[in-house]
């Protein structure tokens, strides 16, 4: 006698896993072209790769002998799998359940992903869809009382949906409507896609419909709304491009705060010294140049990742690769403001500094920084404390820096562009320009006496800007050693390549001294 | 046929306006230049069109996100 019998039911129960909310639903979710959790995590992962924990789990229909009818899945779907040959964790929402809602759920399937990732130290990639949280109001009358939001010893998944940040990559993909907790689950991480189609929000329109907002699913919380807010870093057009995202930004980063980033092979000339950096930076100081060709040519070719492209835009953030080896690189962009930090810069300057420092990624800020940003609007915004957090996430970061002054660097934002109080290494470009503050506007200021005094005040104006721009050079700067190196522009792959295997030995496993925050 | 409203990119004044009414203008190109942080910033066609309306006067104040020009485009 085997136990044949049990071995049956065991399939026929991963079978009826496997059928989801059934064949009305998977339609529906079909039709709205959408692919269903299981299909996601195929496309996701590598092909057979997914080994899932939990498919037996839902809620059993048993007939009047307790022979069992069917089986409504748990609408959370996960287990560990492969993406490029590297394991990792999977937790996705079956939106074909209960549309995705806690009603279905059972809390602790979404929990014990995150802390397998946790404890196995393999990253997690969340796909979400649905509100995934407290349920619907009806709840409150299958229950018969109100729920209290983490309650008593409820608390955990809230807990480890940040906390994770502090362990391993947190990748989240909101395909569909998301909402509550939901939402809350894609913000908290180190990066977040959306498909156009999709739209993310505290609470959806019928809740908002109730404070006199009318507006639709995507004008609440569509892809516009919320790349721009800083609330997820990407917008795609399909699935598979939200997955190809993924795994494109773990390949940067180690599997946990307890590896290294992957140095991989790479067969770009370390030497290769574009002709075009001579020519980038106008020479005329009013006209913008486009930073991310730069970019480009500096960086191991094809290798910048960037994220967050719509949010704090005076910068330009991602990950690159040098011969090889991963880095966050950060750039100024001067077409935004001439690249001036405003308080949503600063924000994101934090936070891709804090994801460097969490995951031991040496940091490149090629810099065009004319300060931070001024103006009533500055500061009703708060820019100044902004700013001061962004400095405090660069003097408390301790991963290997280099900064490439490109052209402007004034003001306390112009300090702002290397970890005070430690070594790092430092270039100027030819076409670089320093001071306490723009000479535009701050001869004014500086010699109004002199200058009303004069009988043409304005060409008293033009003498004296004269007289301070012939004192500009950088290479005065270098005289008095206040920067210690002046370069050709073309040298600067070389140079940060070099960087990177300086850096190298350097990067340090292990938790950083704070635990990051989403 | 469709119409895009180009928008500024960031708050400032109109420095210059480049382009008029019923100019075929192609993607990229250099519609007007807003003058902000004491710097000259184009505002680019995201695509090829004509240029059908131009919302702004030379001098004028620009908020963020603010319309510039309508654009028809194929």
């Amino acid at each position: 006698m085997t136990w044949k019998p049990e071995l049956e039911e065991l399939a026929r129960r991963e079978a009826l896993a496997a059928q989801m909310g059934g064949d009305d639903k998977v339609r529906r979710q079909h039709d709205a072209g959408r692919l269903t959790v299981r299909e996601r995590i195929h496309r996701l992962v590598d092909a057979g790769s997914f080994h899932e924990v939990g498919a037996l789990s839902g809620v059993g229909e048993y007939d009047a002998q307790g022979a069992l009818k069917q089986v409504t899945p748990a609408n959370c779907v996960f287990g560990r799998a492969a993406l490029d040959g590297r394991p990792v964790v999977v937790v996705g929402d079956d939106f074909t359940v209960r549309g995705g809602s806690a009603d279905a759920s059972i809390g602790n399937k979404p929990l014990m992903a995150e802390d397998m990732a946790a404890e196995l130290r393999l990253p997690i990639v969340r796909i979400i869809e649905g509100s995934g949280g407290g349920g619907s109001v009806k709840t409150i009358e299958t229950t018969g009382a109100s729920n209290l939001p983490g309650g008593v010893g409820g608390t955990r998944l809230f807990w480890r949906t940040t906390a994770n940040l502090a362990e391993v990559p947190v990748v989240g993909l909101g395909l569909g409507s998301v909402a509550g907790l939901g939402a809350a689950r894609l913000a908290s991480t180190h990066f977040s896609v959306m498909t156009k189609a999709s739209a993310m929000f505290v609470a959806g329109p019928p809740v908002v419909a109730r404070l006199g907002q009318a507006l639709d699913k995507q004008e609440l919380g569509g892809a516009d709304i919320q790349t721009r807010s800083g609330a997820v870093d990407l917008a795609v057009d399909t699935e598979d491009e939200a997955f190809a995202a993924a795994r494109r930004f773990l390949s940067y980063l180690p599997p946990s705060v307890h590896g290294l980033p992957p140095v991989r092979p790479n067969d770009d000339d370390p030497q290769r010294a574009d002709e075009m950096l001579m020519s980038a930076v106008p020479r005329d100081r009013r006209k913008v140049y486009k930073m991310r060709p730069i970019i480009e040519a500096v960086v191991d070719r094809g290798s910048f990742f960037e994220m967050g492209r719509n949010f704090g835009r005076s910068i330009i953030a991602g990950l690159a690769r040098l011969q090889g080896h991963p880095v966050l690189l950060l750039a100024s962009d001067p077409f935004h403001y001439g690249g001036a930090w405003g308080a949503e810069t600063c924000q994101k300057v934090v936070r891709f500094v804090d994801l460097a420092e969490t995951f031991h990624l040496p940091v490149v800020y090629l810099m065009d920084c004319p300060g931070f940003m001024i103006g009533l609007e500055a500061e009703r915004s708060a820019t100044i404390r902004h700013g001061v957090r962004a400095m405090a996430a660069l003097n408390q970061s301790t991963v290997p820096w280099c900064t490439v002054i490109v052209r402007n660097a004034f003001g306390v934002a112009g300090a702002a562009h290397q970890p005070a109080g430690r070594f790092s290494l430092r270039y100027a470009w030819l076409s670089a320009s320093w001071g306490s503050l723009p000479l535009e506007g701050g001869i004014e200021a500086a010699y109004r006496a002199e200058i009303e005094a004069a009988p043409d005040p304005q060409a008293r104006l033009s003498e004296i800007e004269e007289r301070l721009n012939a004192l500009r050079s950088p290479f005065r700067s270098a005289e008095r050693f206040w920067v210690e190196e002046i370069i050709d522009p073309r040298r600067t792959r070389a140079l940060l390549c070099d960087f990177a295997r300086l850096a190298e030995p350097l990067r340090t496993p292990g938790h950083a001294r704070f635990a990051m925050r989403p | 046929m469709k119409h895009i409203t180009v928008s500024a990119d960031v708050a400032g004044t109109v420095w210059k306006i480049v382009v008029a009414v019923g100019d075929r203008v192609g993607a990229d190109q250099e519609l007007l230049i807003l003058e902000s942080m004491k710097m000259e910033i184009p505002a680019a066609a995201p695509q090829g069109g004509v240029v059908r309306k131009i919302l702004v006067a030379q001098g004028e104040a620009i908020a963020e996100g603010q319309g510039l020009l309508v654009i028809e485009c194929p």
